[in-house]
């Protein structure tokens, strides 16, 4: 039968057509019920003004006024951060712990990441394991630091928000390698900054 | 089905920019919503004035909060939730209802009748109900809230948003039939003149 695909053919485009004509009867059964009224079509409305400007000026007030509370907050960790590493002064006199003069300074180069199939590794993950490398160094050595001077702290502090800011960054691209690298940057700054607050301490308790 | 006039679809790259506080980012939202928000604002509120203001603080509410919205759900639907929530809340400080009561309307004179039955449409009659009638038929028909949302933005039962919905479509249907009867009734009169 030389026509029978074309009938074929014919029938599944008739089967399709009628179903698309049940399928829209049936959504318009539907929308008789749910608007049998048909409200919905009434024209919108526009507003008869702009109110962009209003708007904007209110959302710039508010943003201003967020960015008060922010630098409001900063400055009160920090004095936090002072207070805080003050009374540990006042607690631990004697209180210098064990290893901290002997702890090799913290490098880049000493994290050296290997696939585990033998292969060369992706840069991404090796900027991935040396900043987890440098972060678990970084809290040894923060558990070793005594206190530190003001301008230290504000240091430690702002370094500390841009890490987190760069976490942030992180979780929304994870694969970006700037941000990785922004991260290790930091990470190396604050154990640098840890590093120096160590020597200070020893050469401090060498003079006694 | 016909969906609500807020369905406008936003592009990712204009929301991830107003999250950032764009303001270029926000005006464009603001252009692409007004006309849905302002609107619903206006169906709930009915006061003109009062939707602008409405629609105004929705707006800074919803740029405010953009941070919050998760992405999980299309961003009009967030922003009409925002909309609508500040409608309901402006809609319970408002005095006791004045809306034109259907008992009201028949009890008018022959004038009255004819003039109102002239102006009649939909719209008016939308208008010939009570606040919370008109909130609900609208959101239920037009917005496509179901009963629990419904009883949910305004703190009551199911059967409440069920009551009110039937009550306002009743209502709604009177008042167009008077008016239909009346149009007739004008155009049969006409005729034998």
């Amino acid at each position: 039968m030389p026509h029978e695909p074309d009938q074929f053919q014919q029938d599944g485009v008739g089967n399709a057509l009628k179903n698309d004509v049940k399928m829209t009867a049936k959504v318009h059964i539907m929308q008789q019920e749910r608007d049998p009224l048909n409200l919905a079509g009434l024209p919108p409305v526009s507003s008869p003004a702009d109110d962009w400007p209003v708007i904007e000026a209110a959302l710039r007030k508010h943003n201003s006024r967020k960015r008060i509370v922010v630098l409001a907050g900063s400055t009160l960790a920090i004095a936090a951060t002072v207070i805080l590493a003050v009374g540990v002064f006042v607690y631990r006199p004697y209180g210098i712990p064990a290893g901290t003069a002997g702890s090799p300074p913290l490098q880049a180069t000493q994290v050296t990441p290997v696939s585990s199939d033998g292969l060369p590794p992706n840069p991404l993950d090796s900027f991935i394991a040396l900043s987890q490398k440098l972060e678990s160094n970084l809290r040894k050595i923060r558990s070793q630091a005594g206190v530190m001077p003001t301008s230290s702290v504000i240091y430690q502090v702002e370094l500390e928000d841009l890490v987190v800011q760069v976490d942030e960054e992180l979780s929304m691209r994870p694969d970006s390698m700037n941000l990785w690298s922004q991260r290790i940057n930091l990470m190396l700054d604050l154990s640098q900054l840890y590093q120096n607050e160590l020597r200070r301490e020893y050469h401090e308790m060498a003079s006694l | 089905m016909s969906q609500s006039p807020f369905a406008i679809e936003l592009d990712e790259m204009t929301l991830a920019r107003a999250r950032r506080g764009d303001m270029g980012a926000c005006e464009q939202i603001y252009r692409k919503f007004q006309q849905p928000a302002y609107s619903v604002a206006l169906r709930i509120c009915r006061c003109p004035e009062l939707s602008r203001d409405v629609t105004q603080e929705a707006f800074i509410t919803a740029f405010g909060k953009i941070r919050q919205f998760r992405g999980d759900a299309p961003f009009w639907g967030w922003l009409r939730r925002v909309v609508v929530n500040h409608s309901i809340s402006a809609l319970r400080k408002l005095p006791r209802d004045d809306a034109v009561e259907l008992q009201e309307f028949h009890a008018h004179s022959d004038g009255d009748h004819e003039r109102i039955g002239l102006s009649m449409d939909l719209e008016s009659a939308l208008s010939t109900l009570n606040r919370e009638d008109r909130a609900v038929v609208w959101l239920h028909d037009v917005e496509g809230y179901n009963h629990r949302e419904i009883a949910g933005l305004f703190g009551k039962t199911e059967s409440f948003s069920k009551t009110r919905l039937s009550r306002a479509r009743a209502k709604l249907r009177a008042v167009l039939e008077c008016r239909t009867n009346r149009t007739n009734f004008s155009k049969m009169e006409s005729a034998t003149r």
